[in-house]
């Protein structure tokens, strides 16, 4: 059966478990499709430098020091500080951001060693200069074969370095509770021990409709909310001639429950 | 298709289901009915299914007997027919059924699911537009997700079924392979160049014929690939002959549904190039430079306009395999999907989303092609040029498996795409999971 998530157990000496979700194909193109553009753009930043220096520079210069620099000199700079940006981008950001460049970042990606333990600049020169590898040819073509046969999604430089590219845990966003507060107050009788049945997922369910429910179709929202009013009620055994709004009648029930489980 | 009055409700049917055929899977037999009755959850029909025999109904006409049957047995259903008497006062048929497989042809409530209704007889039913709904497998886990998850659920797919997918693609590719080599050495004809006046009548004929079958074969896989990834997806089990075979009954209308949006495609690009070519003619009888932007802006205006429908009617066949919609319906729906503002934000615009799924799904298309054209061009490096036919061959064989799968990848993130917008405005794994509240 299809899995949602393919993971990396880690386990500390203290026997502590990590569990990391690893990073597949897709977010890690993703991360280097927006690598190059920022790449793209700094090498745009050194050319236009580069061609300002050589076209400026000498003018401003009282001892006429500069301008007996041949301006193939600024070039050769550009062409040096290129080379910098192409092979010490990933290098250098992996080394010093934590296994992160700023595609990475974007796509909440974290290079980290099998052990769970941070990259070093060891690692990050390792797996940096066998990109030349994987990459051979352009488009990854070497990267993609070994990463389809791996089970933790690594390339070549990945399985040199000892490490492997996880998704970072996101932070949910807190739910906005204002737009769960129904105005009408739900009147049943026993209804917070009714709500005290109510298991984790079960909860899950229903805050996921009312976090979703924006941008649902409304007759697939009105018919989600009817369901799960539906399937409530006749869980309690109240009576479904209860008039309260579908939509209303579940966020006085997150509601509570929310509130119960503050209080223990 | 309407009957109505007392000679129509004389010849009504009692339909029973008395058994299931050896080797037929279970859910798809539930499915099937939950398409006929979409009032009932799929464990109502699963538990009535454990009771067999099943009366489903005892008032269905002539016509409609006999779609369901077929539809039915079709899925793996043992059915009994019986001429039923029924007074003229009971209500009558719907009188707008569709085709079994459009879902429509429900006869009025089901024995086996009256009583379970019954309780909900106080609360009338929204009336929900029926589609078809997706089975999402109890231990499985769907939920929205971004472009990087999207694709990073593709290579998974891919990698966990391979062989499946890989085998559906590569079927019209390996038929097509087959059939160009063969006609090349027989008969020196290259079925890509076309169809040219200076081949015999026959022959010109039969490439004609050829390229339609081939087209009706391409089509036919690409509907199977929809129907496995949509299985494998929602967690259930298929095969490459199920895959093909449940595409039997839907290739019609997936086959005509994909002509009609290929010649609105292709006309709408014939009038975008006539008019640019007049606008453009017009600026530049008018000055040179007026003319160079006005090229530009209509080149840009017109490649907008086709994409937008291209992008609009990107989920088509997606549609028509898993909805069972056609022809214009399924272009309406689809256009309707990819309208759909699930999400906040320009990039995440179904269309926006589409397009850069297709384009980094390119990318990679890409770098699958080149590495499987590496094999090829070392060997005719390091080979003798004498074995330039065997290298050459070496090299189709591998762009054909490189093919299909760069296809396989793309078209399993589109339909994971699909399943994502679908998830996101109808819900429908928070359905499945209400239903096990």
């Amino acid at each position: 059966m299809e899995t949602a998530k393919e993971t990396l157990k880690v386990q500390t000496p203290e026997h502590v478990g990590f569990r990391y979700v690893l990073a597949g194909l897709g977010t890690r193109s993703t991360a280097f499709l927006l690598d190059t553009v920022v790449r793209g753009l700094f090498i745009l930043f050194i050319f236009l430098v580069v061609v300002l220096l050589a076209r400026w520079l000498p003018e401003f210069d009282p001892s006429g020091l500069l301008k007996a620099i041949p301006k193939t000199w600024f070039f050769a700079l550009g062409v040096l500080a290129y080379g910098v940006v192409d092979l010490g981008y990933f290098l250098i950001f992996e080394a010093l951001w934590g296994g992160q460049t700023p595609g990475k970042r974007m796509q909440k990606l974290r290079v980290i060693r099998v052990n769970g333990q941070p990259i070093g600049w060891l690692e990050s020169s390792i797996r940096n200069i066998l990109r030349a590898v994987d990459i051979l040819l352009g488009f990854y073509p070497l990267g993609l074969f070994v990463m389809f046969l791996s089970s933790r999604s690594q390339r070549i430089g990945d399985y040199a370095a000892g490490t492997v590219v996880i998704v970072e845990r996101r932070r949910n966003v807190p739910m906005d509770k204002s737009r769960l507060r129904s105005t009408s107050k739900l009147n049943l009788p026993d209804v917070e021990l009714h709500v005290s049945t109510l298991e984790p997922k079960q909860y899950q369910v229903i805050r996921s409709f009312l976090q979703r429910r924006e941008a649902m179709n409304p007759t697939h929202r009105r018919e989600l909310a009817r369901l799960l009013t539906h399937r409530l009620m006749k869980k309690w055994g109240i009576s479904s001639t209860v008039h309260i709004p579908d939509e209303s009648f579940l966020e006085e029930i997150v509601g509570i429950y929310e509130r119960t489980r503050k209080a223990i | 298709m309407t009957q109505s009055g007392a000679g129509a409700d004389s010849k009504r049917i009692a339909i029973s289901l008395t058994g299931i055929k050896p080797g037929t899977s279970a859910e798809d037999l539930v499915a099937a009915l939950q398409r006929i009755f979409p009032r009932e959850t799929a464990e109502q029909i699963r538990g009535a299914l454990a009771r067999l025999p099943l009366l489903l109904t005892r008032s269905a006409s002539e016509q409609q007997a006999k779609k369901v049957k077929g539809f039915l047995e079709s899925k793996g259903a043992v059915l009994r027919l019986a001429r039923a008497a029924v007074s003229t006062e009971s209500a009558p048929l719907p009188s707008k059924a569709k085709s079994p497989s459009t879902a429509a042809t429900a006869p009025r409530e089901p024995e086996m699911v009256r009583e379970a209704a019954a309780s909900q007889m106080d609360q009338p039913y929204i009336g929900v537009e029926r589609r078809a709904k997706p089975r999402v497998h109890p231990g499985i886990s769907v939920h929205p997700m971004g472009i990087g998850e999207i694709l990073d659920r593709s290579f998974r797919l891919l990698r966990q079924h391979f062989l499946l997918f890989f085998f559906i693609l590569l079927i019209p590719q390996g038929i097509f392979f087959a059939f160009k080599k063969t006609s090349h050495m027989l008969f020196g004809i290259d079925i890509q160049q076309g169809a040219t006046a200076s081949m015999g009548m026959g022959l010109l004929v039969s490439v004609i014929l050829v390229v339609f079958i081939m087209l009706i074969i391409q089509f036919w896989a690409q509907g199977a690939l929809v129907y496995a990834v949509s299985e494998t997806y929602l967690g259930h089990k298929t095969s490459v002959g199920a895959s093909y075979g449940a595409m039997r009954s839907r290739l019609g209308r997936l086959l005509g549904t994909m002509i009609i949006m290929g010649i609105l495609l292709g006309l709408l690009g014939v009038v975008i190039i006539f008019l640019s070519g007049m606008i453009v003619g017009a600026l530049g009888s008018a000055g040179g430079l007026s003319g160079l932007v006005g090229f530009i802006v209509v080149c840009t205006a017109g490649a907008a306009i086709f994409f937008h429908f291209f992008l609009n009617w990107l989920l088509v066949d997606k549609v028509v395999v898993l909805e069972d919609q056609a022809w214009f319906g399924a272009l309406r729906r689809s256009t309707q999907l990819m309208k759909s503002r699930t999400e906040p934000g320009f990039w995440k615009r179904p269309k926006n989303k589409a397009g850069l799924i297709l384009f980094l799904g390119f990318l990679i298309g890409v770098g699958i092609h080149l590495l499987f054209q590496l094999p090829g061009v070392l060997t005719r490096i390091f080979l003798p040029m004498s074995l330039g036919g065997l290298t050459l061959t070496l090299q189709q064989v591998l762009n054909v498996i490189a093919t299909s799968l760069a296809a396989a990848f793309a078209a399993i993130a589109m339909i994971l795409f699909y399943y994502d917008i679908r998830l996101r405005s109808e819900g429908f794994d928070l359905k499945a999971m209400a239903e096990h509240l």
